[in-house]
């Protein structure tokens, strides 16, 4: 350990824990704060300060539990800290009185009305404590592998001193003790791929930088996230920014970049803000800058927003981005190696893959390797969502199944329903079946399969959705965010988007089944990935839902009644008094009559939103609105 | 790419008014550090926006000056990017979450309530600009899924009777901070949203 770092961690003192105060962890980050996490905080200071009691809070980043969100973590003197969500503002009161206040029977309340778990000291196991079970026993604790994710949640993101107190910079440390080949040797043989979907190994790539002549280079973060319904890494830069400064002060100094920009998407304020602060401190500190720790070494680091482009989360679209230019793609080669931002050579790497850096280099290839398969080493970060119960971030090793994330983890579609299918890989990934559900979680049998596991995330859908309409709403978001250059993208976009919404009204042609095909081989000379990977969603829903493909072409029939033109809502009981609100509510006030006459829906005003089904399912039916035995009339 | 008649912030404001004297010095002052050179474009353009609420064409002008490009290097970003605003955001902006989650989950059902509701389609302002429904690119709080967001707070697990009433009040008069009110440790989920955007 250089003097330099043994100063900042004895500066830095213990990890925070609550000594001789009970220790109030909030978790503010973007999720939290869309369940109302700041509401929380507001009322827990009021609460707490009216009360007379003392308690130190304190901000941190998110554990995962997204559905469990706002969720807050006390810790009393002597005892194991306890997760509690969620914890609404409303319920603050009744909260403090039953963790703070006496006896549980006494104060009326009882905390395990909250509880999630007990948390270890250790961040991963715990033994339980006054009827809390372990965190480590809760399903959607108990099979992950939280590397990255270890400080995540536990300490607050925007203190040097919580990160350091942590461990971080250890890494950075032990790189200046090492030539630059070693590093990117050391990386390479742990395994530490791509986590943006390419997969390609970090340590390799490095060195085609560090081959690449002259003292100006650049490292660049990809924090473009665009894939929507993925935010792994939004939760990592939101809860532990240091991790990542780490790893891009390594990468710089495994290939003899001295300079670094994250490139944020705009969609991320409170990453920016949060990596800016976190940039400022370590520069501070002189763990980034012109002499990192005392060793006369380099690497200077700025973070850039974006501004809503999805095509600059591709590395040559975002080195446009970042030279102030529209965000458009270039053919490669040159690759980013060669001529990167300003012409300069460059290297790209999605955030998450510099996350594991660090720990890598501290702890060996050999460790590294222990979780994951032979494509791809080590653990990864997933974010789950769609119809399921448990919305969240974990960390996995790579090759574990993906029926235990969605179905153990994730806690499957809610209310027993039935799973259809799965998006993984965001807009160019594609649409899997949920006869699917058991591929292990890498990149071969995903391929395999003809879809993308891409950076994290995956979104399980039940039977209210429908293939057809997915695919439709994938093509639309490429059509939309295709940079304009080359013709083949966009132009064949359009005609995916405007072949499939004519499927979806009702004007399926036999023909369009194999013109759909001759859309994908056209795009696939598209320049870049963007083009080339648009037809992924319609391409497998012909592969994995060819059946309600064909119903919509052939049939003009929609299974799961989500595609609005091939549907009709009709009233089937007239008299229900559910209907008066529906009619109230209606958008288009297309149901007429009163409670007397009985009411009906005008099909000419209807724009088959459902509103109505919702409000009075047993008053309205969802039809065919070109029924098969209409066609052959008696 | 984003067409300037279909984009996220609506139809492009042809308007070729110039700034108040109030708003060029506010301006200039907000571009006082930033250094010349096409690579700080980005960071100029978010400054203009987040001193004005929206990027109007004559701020173009100031940034291409103060950066020693041309227009049309400014022009071209600045129209490419869908989160710097061509309009000035409303007083109340509803914005619609388009991502995938939400989707699956009765996201364009949504939208279509709104947009009738409101009598505006996405990407516009209703009347006398006192309300907006414009589109949301998923920031990835799913679990609020099917959300909108009122002035960048979110309103989530909305049903769609839920959007039809929500869309109603904001119709009859009530603002987004009024809907939902922001906390006193309000943090900002959403890039930064000066409330009233100022005309030239």
């Amino acid at each position: 350990m250089s003097a330099a770092y043994e100063a900042l961690r004895a500066e830095a003192g213990p990890p925070r824990e609550a000594r001789e105060r009970p220790l109030l962890r909030v978790d503010l980050t973007t999720s939290s704060v869309a369940a109302g996490a700041d509401g929380t905080l507001s009322r827990l200071r009021e609460s707490i300060a009216a009360r007379g009691l003392d308690v130190e809070i304190v901000r941190v980043g998110s554990l995962g539990l997204s559905f469990a969100e706002p969720t807050v973590e006390l810790q009393r003197p002597g005892r194991l800290p306890v997760v509690y969500g969620p914890l609404p503002a409303e319920e603050v009161e009744d909260f403090l009185d039953a963790v703070l206040g006496t006896a549980r029977s006494e104060a009326g309340g009882d905390d395990r009305r909250w509880a999630i778990g007990v948390r270890g000291g250790d961040g991963q196991a715990g033994e339980g404590q006054e009827g809390v079970p372990p965190l480590s026993a809760h399903p959607f604790w108990a099979p992950q592998q939280r590397r990255v994710m270890e400080l995540m949640g536990v300490i607050d993101p925007e203190s040097l001193s919580e990160a350091l107190a942590g461990g971080r910079y250890a890494g950075l440390d032990r790189a200046l003790e090492m030539e630059p080949r070693a590093i990117c040797d050391l990386i390479e043989a742990a395994g530490v791929g791509g986590r943006g979907g390419g997969g390609f190994p970090a340590g390799r790539k490095w060195k085609f930088l560090l081959g690449a002549p002259g003292p100006d280079k650049y490292m660049l973060c990809n924090a473009d996230e665009g894939d929507p319904g993925a935010f792994v890494n939004r939760i990592l830069m939101e809860s532990d920014p240091h991790l990542v400064i780490e790893g891009m002060a390594i990468a710089g100094l495994a290939t003899g970049a001295e300079r670094g920009v994250v490139y944020i998407r705009d969609e991320y304020p409170l990453s920016v803000a949060r990596m800016q602060r976190a940039v400022d401190e370590a520069a501070a500190a002189g763990l980034l800058g012109g002499d990192l720790l005392g060793s006369g070494r380099a690497f200077r680091l700025e973070v850039v927003r974006g501004a809503g482009s999805y095509v600059c989360g591709e590395e040559t679209g975002l080195i446009a981005s970042l030279e102030g230019l529209r965000g458009m793609p270039k053919i490669r080669p040159p690759f980013p190696a060669q001529r990167g931002v300003f012409g300069l050579p460059s290297n790209v790497n999605n955030t998450e893959t510099y996350a594991h850096v660090p720990p890598a280099l501290l702890h060996g290839a050999d460790w590294y390797r222990e979780f994951g398969t032979e494509a791809d080493a080590g653990t990864k970060m997933f974010s789950i969502g769609g119809a399921l119960r448990r919305t969240g971030i974990v960390e996995v090793p790579f090759g574990s199944s993906m029926r235990e994330l969605l179905e153990e983890i994730g806690g499957g579609v809610p209310d027993g329903g039935a799973a259809k299918g799965i998006q993984p890989g965001g807009p160019l990934g594609g649409l899997l079946n949920a006869d699917d559900l058991g591929l292990d979680l890498e990149r071969p049998p995903f391929t395999e399969r003809g879809v993308l596991l891409g950076s994290g995330g995956l979104i399980l859908f039940d039977e209210r959705a429908c293939a057809v309409d997915l695919a439709l709403y994938f093509s639309e978001f490429c059509e939309d965010e295709s940079c304009g250059r080359c013709t083949t993208c966009h132009g064949g976009s359009q005609r995916l988007v405007e072949m499939l919404g004519r499927i979806t009204r009702g004007g399926g042609r036999a023909a369009d089944l194999e013109r759909l095909g001759v859309v994908d081989r056209t795009l696939q000379n598209a320049n870049c990935l963007h083009g080339q990977f648009t037809p992924y969603a319609i391409r497998a829903a012909l592969r994995h839902f060819r059946e309600e493909v064909e119903l919509h072409v052939l049939e003009r029939r929609c299974p799961a009644r989500a595609c609005r033109g091939l549907i009709r809502h009709r009233v089937t009981d007239a008299s229900d008094p559910a209907l008066a609100e529906a009619a109230a509510l209606c958008p288009t006030e297309a149901i007429s009559g009163d409670d007397a006459s009985g009411r009906a829906i005008d099909e000419a005003a209807c724009v088959q939103c459902g509103l109505c089904a919702e409000l009075a399912p047993a008053a309205v039916a969802v039809e065919d609105r070109f029924p098969v035995a209409a066609a052959a009339p008696a | 790419m984003r067409c300037v008649t279909n984009g996220a912030n609506g139809g492009e404001r042809t308007d070729a008014g110039d700034l108040t004297p109030a708003q060029r010095d506010r301006v200039a002052a907000a571009l006082a550090d930033v250094e010349p050179g096409k690579g700080n474009l980005l960071p100029a353009l978010h400054r203009v926006q987040h001193e004005l609420g929206w990027v109007p064409r004559a701020a173009m002008t100031l940034v291409a000056r103060r950066l020693g490009i041309s227009e049309a290097q400014v022009y071209g970003p600045a129209t490419f990017y869908s989160e710097f605003r061509l309009t000035p955001p409303p007083a109340s902006l509803l914005t619609w979450c388009s991502g995938p989650t939400c989707r699956v989950l009765g996201g364009e059902r949504i939208k279509l309530i709104l947009e009738e509701t409101l009598d505006c389609r996405l990407g516009e302002n209703g009347p006398n600009d006192d309300y907006g429904l414009w589109l949301g690119q998923c920031n990835g709080t799913c679990e609020q899924a099917p959300q909108v967001w009122l002035n960048g707070r979110v309103v989530g697990k909305l049903g769609l009777a839920d959007a039809a009433r929500l869309a109603r009040r904001l119709r009859d008069g009530e603002t987004a901070d009024a809907i939902a009110p922001p906390p006193a440790d309000a943090v900002e989920i959403q890039p930064a949203l000066v409330r009233r955007g100022e005309t030239p």
